[in-house]
């Protein structure tokens, strides 16, 4: 059950790619980014003042961490834009493979003060297979 | 085309630091507080960056133009942040990344093919090896971590 919930996560994922992209073609990419965020937000402290009664609380933090916020108006608007050039599909595919390469480069250097893990070797034909689907794709 | 290959490379690169800042603010204000900090901090700061790019006049008519289903995004953004919260602490790790893989690419392939026109056999042999990688990477990095 938890994992049907899940892959209506993933799906629900790729809808509101999809929709983002559609409105940035109406109200450009900022106003894409301030609707996004902004419905977001509101339903998030609707759901946390119903059901999770927790007080609302956002200062306290290293001023750095209040970066998460260009992060994501960065990551939605780079979406909806690489979207419309590459479909879902692909998109999804190539930011993935972005993820494991950098997961990969942070564990192995241990930047931003994670553990070190050095790349692990066995991993190697995982990559050769994910690039050979993205040049595959590429050409269809 | 090169330029939109390596952008959606970088968002992958970019979604990954971005969790990695998410998880610490989760940690110092709570779950929901923690992510609720990115929603406002980005709605303050997209609308100064659309201030500036419109040069302080905004087309408010392009905004009641649009349909109102092109706002459910935000919304769909949020049930999935909310599902996967709570199915995380139920799911391993490994499994949980590959079915949100796995819903995201078997949506965004309908969505392609049936509201861009864009599919083909060879896309999908392409995009199924890039999932079975990153589905056999995930394996392979799980039973590593075990002792």
């Amino acid at each position: 059950m938890y994992a049907f919930f899940t892959l209506i996560a993933g799906a629900c994922q790729s809808a509101m790619a999809s929709l983002n992209g559609m409105l940035s073609d109406c109200v450009g990419m900022f106003g894409m980014s301030l609707m996004v965020h902004a419905i977001g937000g509101i339903l998030l402290i609707l759901y946390i003042r119903l059901f999770v009664h927790e007080k609302l609380k956002l200062t306290g933090m290293p001023w750095y961490l209040y970066s998460a916020g260009f992060f994501g108006i960065f990551l939605v608007a780079s979406s909806s834009y690489c979207i419309s050039a590459l479909g879902v599909s692909v998109m999804t595919c190539i930011s993935v493979t972005g993820q494991l390469v950098i997961s990969a480069v942070i564990d192995h250097f241990g930047w931003f003060g994670v553990p070190r893990i050095p790349f692990n070797k066995k991993r190697i034909p995982c990559f050769i297979m994910i690039l050979a689907g993205l040049i595959l794709v590429n050409i269809a | 085309m090169a330029f939109v290959l390596t952008l959606a490379f970088v968002n992958g690169c970019a979604t990954v630091i971005s969790k990695m800042i998410n998880y610490r603010c989760t940690k110092i204000l709570g779950t929901y507080n923690g992510s609720l900090v990115n929603y406002v901090v980005a709605t303050v700061l997209s609308f100064v960056l659309l201030l500036f790019s419109s040069r302080f006049n905004i087309n408010f008519y392009a905004f009641s133009d649009a349909s109102w289903w092109m706002y459910l995004g935000g919304a769909f953004g949020i049930i999935a942040f909310l599902i996967s919260m709570v199915t995380l602490s139920r799911l391993k790790v490994m499994e949980s990344t590959i079915l949100l893989l796995v819903g995201q690419l078997t949506a965004g392939i309908l969505f392609d093919a049936f509201m861009f026109k864009n599919f083909s056999l060879l896309k999908l042999a392409g995009v199924l090896l890039v999932a079975g990688g990153i589905i056999w990477d995930n394996k392979i990095s799980a039973s590593a971590q075990e002792p």
